[in-house]
């Protein structure tokens, strides 16, 4: 492929590849995205590309290998075009079905439908499913469109056109009104204005400067930036071009996980397609303007996701933040201005300078504006990636498209914003979600995790799984967040090991004051987002572990008895045979007894147990 | 322009300053652990927060790296002390050995920690403040040590917790920790070499920067750059940064300055003999056997010890002490054949000195014979023996053997008795012979200056020319000629000044008429002559292709007469045809 040398030829291109293209052309899309290929997206990649071509079929269909859909519980996904017919948990021997039944005879196979959790109907078309109807997926729906590592697909798609728009004489000044006005915030967790960012950045005195994508995703169940990365590079890129042309950059880095193969993989693929076709390297489509980006694969600490830990593991030091009274846009990656934003952040800009501000800010609400990508996993229905416009309610996110609780167990409380941020309890599920609001809860936007949780979640043992992670993750710079939560984790082990004692609530509120005032960097400072949450929400629970030694969610091993119902035993020997530790003793048609001695409290016997005769106290 | 206010005193806002340092110029202390003026701010230990409201709003900020901006500041107010509080706390627990945590827990009121102490080490004494590695890294410029893990795992140590082998043992680590939490032992086995004092003869350790002794001249520090990690390393610096006066100058060298003058008086003072040459007294390997200038700095006020006699093995006091006069003096067979003047007097002082210092101690003295010949020498000895009650032992020392418990074995043979004798003692000094001192070869060996066989300078002549050499300008005094006293040392020197001030009171300076001249119809210009002159007093003169007489140079030693093979040099008035004449005349 020649270089595209100017702005016109990348449109010529867009108009050939669009016109070779048949729309009624049949297409099977298949998700190879992460969750996808656990499932064996890979095997049935292949059982594909076979069985299309026994049957000479593989000419007159396409096989589009695409990134996450998102749907992940459901995976593995294919989707049949140009009808849009959705197959959900498709495996390796639905393949010659699904070619046959579907592609050669045109007949839906009802099997492999997506069935509605409440009224229990099957559903055909991927666009009617409540999972997909009632996201916003600006961001990420193009993901199912187009192949990862193919960069015609991405222009065939309409891609580049906003760096083209850009390229062919935007002012700078210009640009950065268009995103000021867009109101478009950081999706990396701080939500900080990002036109401002790249004003700020743009007037800092400095002949190099740099620009960043932040793609060190730590969050434990966070995937979106990974699923986007490995989905849709181009467009992160592409936001990463305009943005370097707007502050006058000429080199960027990715700073990504070397945990995430794929988008690592993905993302190289991309820019060496877009350097191929000059829109990497100098003077690109012919305006004069030069930039290339280098990739930094880093070591999977927590930490290296804070602006300054990043660039700091960038220069080669160990990653630890920095005081940033001097924000990185003036002195950051090397001393010189340094613009960072989240991949999400990147792949907004291209939207954005294509459908204009007003476009953008008619999404989403007052402050917080455009749509968020969320990961939804924990006890809902449909765990996954799902993008909807920001002051959506949580009740929408939970009910409307996760389908609500496993088991339609109550809700309990859902943790937002990753580890650093906190729980939002039931009695606020009408919260409309944006930074502010979020931040008023307690909790905070971070990068977009959601856990949900049923009343069978303690939050105490919630606070302390997040604080372990924290404590773990700490850099140990600074006294504060090395040493607080260490103590904060200590605590709260006491408390639900038994051993909590009176005064231990006014030690954790002492120990978030310290880490939420004195901490070095961001990530101290919100560490005690978790405790305070729940504190403030739950306090009942941690007075009830300490005063009363019982976990009401019985979930704190030492807290909880295992016994059984003498009248509703059947003797079934159901529990005596599957107990891991020989606790159970009893005759065949007789009541059973658990040893308590010897319980290890593991629960399986009040998960097996039919009769509900298992009492857990 | 809007004012910084801190603590209620209104100072203009200087962003490229601290908090921390606008406050310290100010007066005003905030606590530090983690800072340190001649690093970047690092903002760790949290220690040194302060309240800064801007705009209505409190926050807490380090005043280490939080830039000097307008608004106010409060460095000791509610919340500041309730912070310093719960980190002094979190510190209690994390380094409960630290003993300079538990004082500045105290100063805030605080006893006990109400966390978990942590239990993992022995000691715990590292509040991770990485003082030591980022002196090691960024001011040393060696990187040995470094942090391994991280939070709460983080723990300083080598990489792979092996030995160093880039560690220099500079020791910078452990004096900067502010706990006290680092041994050098466990980070190399390299032992670090102290720095001894010359002046302290080596009995306590100076800084690499030092006045080199009391009341110098000019009375202020000087580097030594052999033992400076900035020159040995490109790295240190610190002295420059803590000074503040800016005074340090690492570009300050050695220079040679010219200057013309008309008289050198050669006042190079002596060494001791040293002590090593000694090894069947065990000298330099046994650690309580000193010479005599060692006993003279710890008996003296301002000495290591600050006068208390202490022993250097194991800092207790010597109960008692034996003298060995003549060790390397009158021994021709051995060392030197002359006798050192001054070890019977001062050996008889020490003694005193000593006993005035340790009642009970008990001091004896080996020696040939006693020589006290001065003015009152004789009584001062008496004094001694009798009054002071020093015990004199006419007699050689043989051998000293050092005891497992650092005492001494003296083994000797008192010569008035026939006996042979052994004495155990705690600390022995020896009277070493004196010595020209060192490195004065190479100055005399300019001047031109004889010697005598053990490299005293050598006078003109012994009984009429006492202070003056043959080179006419250069005066000599003191020891540089021959080992002596102070009394005669300063007569001898009285007497040299007294010759330059004749020499330079005349409009003329008189010399010997008889010198060498040069008849320009035989000189060939060989230049024989030319190195053979010890005055330097012979010059080639190109354009005539003879040699020339520097009159004012020459002594007519008539070495250039001796040598010239064409007869070309004579001495004025003292011509050959003169000798010849005056021997006719006498023959006749």
């Amino acid at each position: 492929m020649p270089q595209l040398k100017s702005i016109k030829a990348l449109e010529d291109l867009r108009n050939k590849l669009n016109k070779d293209k048949d729309p009624q052309k049949p297409c099977i899309a298949l998700c190879a995205g992460t969750g996808c290929i656990a499932l064996g997206a890979h095997k049935l990649v292949e059982t594909f590309k076979k069985e299309l071509k026994q049957r000479k079929l593989d000419r007159k269909v396409d096989l589009l290998v695409t990134g996450c859909h998102g749907f992940c519980e459901r995976g593995v996904i294919v989707v049949v075009r140009p009808e849009g017919i959705m197959y959900q948990r498709v495996q390796e021997n639905d393949v010659s079905e699904i070619i046959e039944t579907t592609i050669m005879k045109n007949e839906i196979i009802e099997r492999l439908l997506y069935e509605d959790l409440s009224t229990g109907e099957k559903i055909i078309f991927e666009k009617d499913i409540p999972f997909y109807k009632h996201q916003q997926r600006l961001v990420f729906g193009n993901n199912s469109r187009i192949s990862p590592v193919s960069i015609e697909d991405y222009i065939a798609i309409g891609g580049y056109t906003a760096l083209a728009k850009v390229l062919s004489g935007m002012d700078p000044d210009e640009i950065i009104e268009i995103i000021n006005k867009s109101g478009l915030r950081g999706r990396g967790g701080g939500g900080f204005p990002t036109g401002r960012k790249w004003q700020s950045c743009r007037d800092a005195e400095g002949e190099t400067k740099y620009v960043i994508i932040n793609a060190d995703e730590g969050d434990p169940g966070a995937y979106m930036d990974r699923s986007l990365l490995e989905g849709n590079p181009h467009s992160v890129l592409e936001g990463l071009i305009i943005g370097a042309y707007t502050i006058g950059s000429h080199e960027g880095y990715i700073y990504v996980r070397q945990e995430y193969p794929l988008a690592l993989k993905h993302f190289t693929i991309a820019l060496e397609q877009a350097r191929e076709y000059g829109l990497l390297g100098n003077n690109i489509m012919g305006s004069g303007f030069n930039f290339d980006v280098k990739v930094n694969r880093g070591g999977g600490a927590f930490v290296c996701g804070e602006s300054t830990a990043l660039m700091a593991s960038l220069e080669g030091k160990v990653g630890e933040p920095r005081s940033k009274h001097v924000h990185t846009v003036e002195k950051g990656l090397r001393d010189n201005p340094t613009t960072l934003n989240n991949v999400e952040t990147w792949a907004n800009v291209p939207l954005i300078i294509n459908n204009g501000w007003e476009w953008f800010t008619g999404i989403g609400t007052e402050r917080s504006k455009g749509t968020k990508i969320f990961s939804l996993v924990g006890k809902v229905n449909n765990s996954g990636l799902v993008e909807v416009p920001m002051g959506v309610s949580l009740r929408k996110i939970i009910y409307d498209i996760g389908g609500g609780i496993i088991g339609n167990k109550p809700f309990k409380a859902v943790q937002t914003g990753g580890p650093s941020g906190g729980v939002v309890p039931a009695s606020l599920l009408d919260l409309p979600v944006d930074f502010e609001r979020l931040t008023e809860a307690g909790s905070m936007m971070g990068s977009g995790g959601m856990i949900v949780m049923d009343e069978n979640n303690c939050m105490v043992d919630i606070a302390k799984y997040f604080v372990n992670f924290l404590k773990d993750e700490s850099c140990g710079k600074c006294t504060s967040c090395r040493e607080g939560l260490i103590q904060m984790y200590e605590i709260l082990n006491d408390i639900t090991e038994g051993r909590g004692r009176e005064g231990d609530i006014e030690l954790l509120e002492d120990l978030s004051w310290i880490l939420d005032e004195t901490s070095l960097c961001a990530l101290g400072s919100s560490a005690s987002n978790p405790v305070k949450s729940s504190l403030l929400y739950f306090r009942d629970e941690y007075e009830t572990h300490i005063r009363d030694k019982k976990c009401p969610a019985k979930v704190c091993k030492a807290l909880i008895t295992y016994t059984i119902d003498q009248e509703a035993c059947t003797g079934c020997t159901l529990c005596l045979r599957q107990c891991p530790n020989n606790a159970i003793s009893g005759e065949v048609k007789k009541p059973h007894q658990i040893d308590q001695g010897k319980c290890i409290k593991c629960g399986i016997c009040f998960d097996v147990c039919k009769f509900n005769a298992i009492i857990v106290e | 322009m809007d004012k910084l206010i801190i603590d209620g005193i209104e100072v203009d806002p200087d962003p490229s300053k601290s908090i921390l340092e606008v406050a310290r110029e100010l007066g005003i202390h905030i606590p530090t652990l983690c800072y340190h003026p001649s690093l970047p701010a690092h903002g760790a230990c949290r220690i040194c927060m302060v309240e800064t409201i801007w705009k209505g709003r409190s926050t807490l900020h380090p005043a280490c790296t939080f830039p000097a901006w307008e608004g106010e500041v409060r460095t000791n107010s509610e919340m500041v002390r309730k912070a310093r509080k719960i980190l002094l706390e979190l510190m209690l627990a994390e380094a409960p050995d630290a003993v300079e945590i538990q004082e500045l827990a105290r100063e805030y009121g605080i006893e006990k920690t109400r966390f978990r102490i942590k239990k993992e080490r022995e000691e715990n004494r590292c509040i991770q403040c990485a003082l030591c590695t980022r002196f090691c890294e960024e001011v040393m410029h060696i990187g040995a040590i470094g942090f391994k893990g991280r939070g709460y795992r983080r723990e300083l140590t080598t990489p792979f917790d092996a030995n160093s082998e880039i560690c220099s043992s500079c020791g910078a680590c452990e004096f900067i920790c502010p706990t006290n939490a680092i041994q050098l032992s466990k980070i190399t086995d390299r032992k670090p070499e102290p720095l001894l004092s010359e002046y302290e003869a080596g009995l306590m350790k100076r800084s690499v920067i030092n006045i080199p002794f009391a009341q110098a001249i000019p009375n202020k520090p000087a580097l030594s750059p052999e033992y400076c990690m900035h020159f040995l390393n490109d790295g240190c610096g610190v002295c420059q940064t803590v000074c503040g006066p800016q005074a340090i100058s690492f570009d300050q060298k050695e220079e040679f300055v010219e200057e013309e003058i008309g008289a050198i008086v050669v006042a190079t003072g002596y060494d001791l003999y040293p002590i090593l040459n000694f090894n069947e007294y065990g000298g330099g390997k046994y650690k309580n056997v000193l010479d005599g200038l060692q006993f003279e700095r710890l008996l003296s006020a301002s000495g290591p010890t600050s006068g208390k006699v202490l022993r250097p093995s194991d800092g207790k006091e010597p109960k008692r002490v034996v003298f060995v006069s003549c060790v390397g003096s009158r021994d021709p067979e051995n060392h030197f054949p002359y006798c050192s003047k001054i070890c019977c007097m001062y050996s008889a002082k020490h003694a005193m000195l000593y006993k005035h210092a340790v009642h009970n101690g008990e001091a004896i003295i080996f020696y040939i014979d006693i020589r006290s010949d001065g003015k009152g020498y004789e009584e001062f000895v008496t004094r001694a023996q009798e009054e002071e009650g020093v015990k004199y032992i006419r007699g050689k020392v043989s051998r000293i053997y050092e005891n497992p418990d650092s005492g001494l074995t003296v083994m000797g043979a008192d010569t008035l008795t026939g006996q042979q004798l052994e004495v155990e003692a705690d600390l022995v000094v020896l009277s070493m012979a004196v010595v020209p001192t060192h490195g004065v070869s190479d100055l005399i060996r300019k001047l031109k200056i004889q010697t005598d066989a053990h490299g005293f300078l050598t006078e003109a002549h012994p009984k009429l020319r006492p202070v003056e050499t043959l080179t006419g300008g250069f005066f000599l005094a003191g020891t540089a000629q021959a080992p002596r006293d102070i009394p005669d040392t300063v007569a001898q020197a009285s007497g040299a000044a007294a010759k330059v001030i004749a020499m330079f009171s005349g409009s003329e300076i008189h010399k010997e008429p008889i010198i060498a001249w040069v008849d320009p119809d035989l000189c060939s210009g060989c230049q024989i002559c030319v190195p053979l002159c010890p005055y330097s007093a012979r010059e080639y003169d190109e354009s005539d292709n003879i040699v020339i007489v520097n009159e004012g140079l020459c002594e007519g030693c008539g070495s250039c007469i001796v040598a010239c093979p064409s007869g070309a040099v004579q001495q004025r008035n003292l011509e050959d045809n003169q000798i010849m004449k005056m021997v006719k005349v006498v023959l006749d």
